[in-house]
């Protein structure tokens, strides 16, 4: 780690994490995050690039990434993992055909080194679209319970009705908070 | 806390019985480097790197909320040659200057770290600040915004040119 690196750490004043969201496209990521954020949802065209945001969330100061989950924007994702304190993994539960290709991209991000550590957060998204799986056949799909590196849970929710959001934040701060500001 | 800070020192050294004085040697030598970083904070060429980087990229920052992904490259880019300005230029006026050990000696200070020159050091690693200071000089080359800054400097138009030229 350089010099600025370390020295911003030092100089947090407020506790900060950071926090990156990712999934495949059409996952709901920025919708997520809007919605969060008490933004308008109406207009919300596919992410090419980033988006970060900073949320005030009960007392912690969330430094939220999401980028963009084109098959094409994949291998830039590596360029955002530093320091990741928390992972949001967006799923579109409505994509059966796509689920697979989820599960993938979902383990190659857990064989990262730079992500070791990090909580993770399966958001079971778009709950309001008929046929959307449920949270458990999801979980079982991914073979969640196999995953023995990473604190994670998941929760069924919804961008668009704001269903079980904060419930899925709360987790993830509470689970960062434990690991690192609790720890010394 | 401070407990702790004081308990973490000597391991470090590991000079035993020194302890004490091998404690103001450190204290002054960081004050030292903490006032050659100030000193470049300063200087002409250090700002010559944010000017080059605003000069090459400016037209690539645009106002949207939506980031690039290159802006993540010029990003990095950018903290890498401020960190390697600073670390040469200590490297260079202090004889044996070892970053690790600079980095150590930060850590234990950590409830120390007051003043306006780590406010500035750490707008460095700061991609939000950073992108704004794109903005902002797009801004001010578009004629948007009068920058008084930029527009009284005096430069003779020869040198000028090789300027803008150096860093690219």
């Amino acid at each position: 780690m350089g010099l600025l690196t370390v020295l911003k750490k030092l100089k947090q004043k407020e506790k900060e994490m950071r926090i990156l969201m990712l999934g495949l496209d059409n996952a709901g990521k920025t919708t997520v995050l809007k919605r969060i954020n008490g933004e308008p949802i109406d207009t919300i065209s596919p992410t090419l690039g980033f988006n970060i945001k900073t949320l005030e969330h009960r007392g912690y100061k969330l430094n939220v990434w999401d980028v963009g989950g084109q098959k094409s924007l994949r291998s830039y994702w590596r360029n955002y993992f530093e320091s990741t304190d928390g992972l949001i993994w967006v799923i579109d539960s409505a994509d059966r055909r796509r689920l697979e290709d989820c599960k993938i991209e979902l383990y190659k991000l857990l064989q990262e080194e730079r992500l070791e550590g990090a909580s993770l957060l399966i958001l079971a998204n778009k709950q309001d679209l008929p046929g959307a799986l449920s949270a458990s056949d999801i979980a079982e799909i991914l073979e969640l319970p196999s995953i023995k590196t990473h604190h994670w849970q998941i929760y069924k929710c919804s961008a668009v009705t704001g269903e079980n959001l904060v419930e899925g934040i709360n987790w993830i701060v509470d689970d960062i908070s434990a690991r690192i500001f609790y720890i010394d | 806390m401070s407990g702790e800070t004081i308990d973490n020192y000597t391991p470090i050294y590991d000079e035993g019985n020194m302890g004490q004085s091998s404690k103001a040697i450190e204290d002054k030598l960081f004050d030292e480097i903490i006032g050659h970083i100030e000193d470049i904070l300063l200087e002409d060429d250090f700002h010559a790197i944010q000017k080059n980087f605003l000069d090459n990229y400016w037209d690539v920052f645009e106002p949207a909320e939506e980031n690039k992904l290159i802006y993540t490259n010029i990003f990095n880019e950018y903290t890498k040659a401020v960190e390697n300005y600073i670390v040469n230029y200590l490297q260079k006026v202090i004889p044996h200057f070892n970053i690790n050990t600079f980095l150590k000696h930060l850590n234990n200070k950590q409830n120390e770290l007051e003043g306006e020159v780590f406010e500035v050091l750490s707008t460095f690693t700061d991609f939000m600040s950073f992108k704004e200071m794109f903005l902002d000089y797009r801004a001010m080359k578009e004629g948007k915004v009068q920058d008084l800054s930029y527009g009284i400097s005096i430069t003779s138009l020869k040198s000028c040119t090789n300027d803008n030229n150096s860093f690219g």
